[in-house]
């Protein structure tokens, strides 16, 4: 096992490295620089001036140099400040962390809320008509893209029926849970979509393979009810391979949410890091990108090292 | 008609999602790409060789005094949509646009304000008066105004914040242009400005940020980061908390100075707070849902949308101003082929403005430009309007022929090949049909091939910019911006300029180098003239001189001229005050250009 540990740590190591590297090259090289940004394009009036800045962000020091200084930093817990607010980076992520995660879990949550009753139905009712229209309107769901949903949602709740805020986002600190709900469950919702499709055929397809098992059958023959077989005796086993897929695509939700977050102004992780490339904020682009795929990747080691406890073959390889 | 509205924010968001995709997640990415093309059927397709009916701008401008009767103005609050986030609130050290202006207003007073016809008018000043040859200017302040920290403004305050000013990223550069060398107490409330050189339009620079808004220079020095999140001004309105990405309060400043022409205690408004909500769609259904109460864009498609949902009987009004500030392009005349007169005059004559303003949404919105003034500017010129190419195709087509056939041709091409055309603008949907729109009609003459590329904002300004290549640049037909309310020198003289420290040293003019002289052009009589506009503050002389730079224009043409920016304040019916404000002279304010509110006597009027 600590073999497997090892192993796993050295990979995890390895895949950081090349994600820190490739974050400060895609950044470094794009063209043009934050100096724009910085003064503003009418205080542009001074080539100096202009040279004064890239000197003092060191924008003209070799790609290593900076690479290998920035790296040192983010080794110790530093990403360094926004160009353009001043704001440490870290800081940056911390508040808003907790807004993406909310969403994400909220996303999750009720994927699964939807997903599961879905995937059992069609299962159970194979091939009749409630797992036709179950499996197109997962079918929908997956086609659709989340922020057509999401434009969808603006107009119906928002817009025509008035029920919830159209946008922006309301902090349980400052306006209680209610409030933070109605702001979160509109960009949640449209994020949700998508997850209950993936989720809800991935249980009926589990679902469909338990019910052939023979303790199922056992169950049937002792004259247990339907729904006694379906949520005691079989939905448990259906739902491992569910819940591996909850934990990785949680992860993938608190890089992938920018486009919601952008369409409903929900300031999170994804909205920052918009903002941060249209100003070429790039310590703010390269802290934010190493922040999502830390978690990444980490959330997927730890669910390899979960399969590895779980499966003593997978620990023998 | 609102389904209609979500088709067109569905498809507009589909083509941001196909760009974003392409680009790796981003609408925004460095990554050269080419202009994702909505698909349009031959039927669809416009002539683009012939001039379609004129376009016709019916945006109603007018800034006229409040005449709503209402018992008590106090109390309320407003929250606005703003366009995007602030990106800082510190006026000597941010680059600021609309949306920082938006909130800055609210906390910072200007030393000089802009009436409603333009003039530069005492705000926190009382007076503003220069020396005979514009190299000194002494103003006065106003007596008994204080921070909202309770620290009085002095003429100290100037020369301290000065002090700031001068290391401020964003302060530097106007100080350069401005050609401020030094700020004196020469009483407890007398400024004396020094400059460096003759400079009549100086009041101009004390209008805005970075120069023109105070802010207490000790607290800013004691925390320059954190007087982004906690300014301190002297405006109306304090803040009261600061959530980057989501929202700014600020509340009534009760010990605010200000009186309106009534003598009522200013403001009126409780607080206001300001939420950035990027995507105009989503903005606009924010009103429209009352999840705001006002907002802001500057986008005429947006304009076109909110008009046809208060058409259809949406509960919402309109403050739209349409001031100098005009889109277009400019060509780089630092290469081949824009180098020619010829082509640059070729691609202007073709420049179909009425089909281009279609195609961005402004069709009876935005009105065709024709130099840096709009027609109700006092700068505008009706000579240089009628002089100003007009859509020819056969006329552009002609002069591009004339270059292709010339064996001296610059761009080093055999005679009769066709001239290659690098057209770029920042990939919004609405640029980008407008671009496919100038693109057809340059193909129809086959004489073009033009290659168009869509970068981001950022990367489309610094590829203009040229640092790289001694801010010469490697565009072609770039995409642009120009003008705006400010007096003519603030966007005439910048682009003026030499370009390059090999064109400064060519023109015997060493060291006077302009990064902000995109086209690269360089005219030395409109040089000149734009110098002379600054030593002299006789409106016919000036007005005479930048009549002349105008010509100069439509004769090398540089640049080439869409429409007019529309911009607009979409607000409840019930808030009322943000149109016909007063300076305190009692005269009315400019209004909201720019869609910056002025939130000084904004009331809600239930």
């Amino acid at each position: 096992m600590r073999k497997v540990l090892v192993n796993r740590l050295l990979r995890l190591l390895g895949t950081l490295f090349a994600v820190t590297f490739l974050t400060f090259s895609l950044t470094s090289f794009l063209p043009g620089d934050p100096v724009t940004a910085i003064l503003g394009v009418e205080n542009i009036q001074d080539p100096e001036l202009y040279q004064q800045v890239r000197d003092e962000l060191g924008l003209d020091r070799p790609f290593v140099v900076r690479y290998v200084s920035w790296l040192g930093d983010v080794a110790s817990g530093d990403l360094g400040k926004s160009y353009i607010t001043d704001q440490p980076v870290i800081d940056t992520i911390k508040q808003r962390i907790p807004v993406t995660a909310q969403l994400a879990f909220m996303a999750v949550l009720m994927a699964v809320i939807l997903a599961v009753p879905i995937g059992i139905i069609g299962a159970y009712r194979q091939g009749k008509w409630q797992d036709s229209v179950s499996s197109a309107a997962v079918q929908v769901a997956l086609s659709v893209p989340n922020f057509i949903t999401g434009i969808f949602f603006i107009w119906l709740f928002a817009v025509e029926l008035n029920w919830l805020p159209s946008s922006s986002w309301s902090r349980i600190s400052d306006r209680g849970l209610i409030e933070n709900l109605k702001t979160a469950i509109l960009p949640a919702g449209a994020l949700a979509m998508t997850q209950m499709a993936i989720f809800s055929r991935l249980v009926r397809a589990d679902m469909l393979a338990t019910l052939q098992e023979n303790y199922i059958l056992a169950a049937k023959a002792k004259g247990l009810t339907d729904r006694y077989i379906l949520f005691r005796h079989a939905l448990r086993p259906s739902s491992l391979s569910l819940m591996t897929i909850i934990g990785i695509n949680f992860g993938a939700l608190l890089g992938g949410t920018v486009i919601i977050e952008t369409l409903f102004a929900v300031p999170g992780l994804g909205f920052r890091l918009i903002n941060a490339i249209n100003q070429r904020d790039i310590l703010v682009i390269q802290g934010i990108t190493v922040f999502i795929a830390v978690v990444y990747v980490v959330i997927n080691t730890l669910v390899d090292l979960l399969y590895a406890v779980i499966d003593p073959r997978i620990r023998r390889r | 008609m609102k389904m209609r509205r979500l088709h067109k924010s569905l498809a507009v968001l589909a083509v941001a999602g196909l760009v974003a995709a392409a680009c790796g997640g981003d609408d925004d990415s460095s990554e050269t790409t080419s202009a994702p093309a909505p698909e349009t059927t031959a039927a669809e397709t416009p002539d683009t060789t012939q001039a379609p009916v004129q376009a016709e701008g019916d945006v109603d401008t007018s800034i006229v005094e409040d005449t709503t009767v209402v018992e008590n103005k106090y109390g309320g609050s407003v929250t606005i949509g703003l366009e995007a986030e602030a990106t800082g609130l510190r006026p000597w050290e941010d680059a600021l646009s609309s949306p920082a202006y938006a909130i800055m207003r609210a906390i910072y007073d200007p030393l000089i304000e802009q009436d409603v016809e333009g003039k530069y008018q005492p705000f926190l000043a009382e007076s503003i008066s220069p020396n005979e040859d514009f190299t000194v200017w002494t103003m006065t302040l106003r007596p008994g105004v204080a921070f909202h920290n309770g620290t009085p403004l002095t003429a100290q305050t100037i020369v301290d914040m000065f002090a700031i000013q001068q290391t401020g990223s964003a302060a530097a550069g106007a100080i350069s242009s401005s050609g401020l060398a030094g700020v004196e107490a020469t009483g407890e409330l007398e400024v004396t400005y020094t400059l460096n050189k003759q400079n009549s339009a100086f009041p101009a620079a004390l209008q805005t940020a970075p120069l023109g808004f105070p802010f207490d220079p000790a607290a800013a020095a004691a925390d320059p980061d954190g007087y982004s999140i906690a300014p301190i001004g002297t405006g109306p309105f304090t803040i009261k908390s600061r959530d980057l990405d989501n929202e700014t309060v600020v509340e009534r400043n009760p010990s605010y100075w200000g009186v309106d022409p009534d003598g009522n205690q200013l403001p009126f408004l409780d607080s206001i707070s300001f939420r950035p909500i990027p995507d105009e769609g989503s903005r606009l259904d924010a009103l429209l849902s009352g999840t705001v109460t006002a907002m802001q864009t500057l986008r005429q498609g947006t304009i076109r949308d909110a008009r046809a949902a208060r058409d259809g009987g949406a509960d919402i009004e309109l403050l739209e101003f349409q001031g100098n500030n005009l889109g277009g392009g400019h060509y780089n005349m630092a290469v081949a082929p824009y180098d020619d007169l010829r082509v640059r005059m070729g691609l202007v004559l073709l420049n179909s403005q009425e089909n281009v303003i279609e195609a961005l949404g402004g069709t009876g919105i935005s009105l065709p430009g024709t130099q840096f003034f709009s027609p109700d500017s006092p700068w505008w010129s009706a000579k240089v309007a009628e002089a100003w190419p007009k859509f020819d195709f056969e006329a552009g087509k002609a002069k591009l022929q004339e270059y292709i056939d010339d064996p001296a041709r610059s761009d080093g091409k055999a005679v009769g090949a066709k001239i290659d055309v690098a057209l770029s603008c920042p990939p919004d949907p609405t640029l980008i049909a407008a671009m496919q729109v100038v693109e057809q009609t340059l193909t129809a003459t086959e004489l073009v091939n033009v290659a168009m590329t869509n970068f981001d904002q950022a990367t489309h300004i610094n590829i203009a910019l040229g640092a790289d290549n001694g801010f010469i640049g490697t565009h072609g037909a770039h995409c642009w911006r120009w003008s705006g309310e400010g007096d003519p020198s603030v966007a005439i003289n910048p682009f003026l300029a030499p370009y390059s420290a090999e064109n400064a040293e060519a023109a015997g003019l060493p060291g006077v180098v302009s990064p902000l002289n995109f086209a690269n052009y360089w005219d030395p009589e409109s040089f000149q003239a734009a110098n002379d506009a600054t030593k002299t503050d006789v409106f016919e002389d000036r007005y005479a001189l930048y009549e002349f730079i105008m010509m100069r224009i439509v004769e090398n043409v540089p640049i080439w001229y869409s429409g007019h920016t529309a911009t607009a304040i979409g607000i409840q019916p019930n808030i009322k005050g943000l149109n016909g404000w007063h300076v305190p002279s009692g005269d009315l304010g400019i209004g909201f250009p720019s869609a910056e509110p002025r939130w000084i006597e904004a009331y809600i009027a239930d």
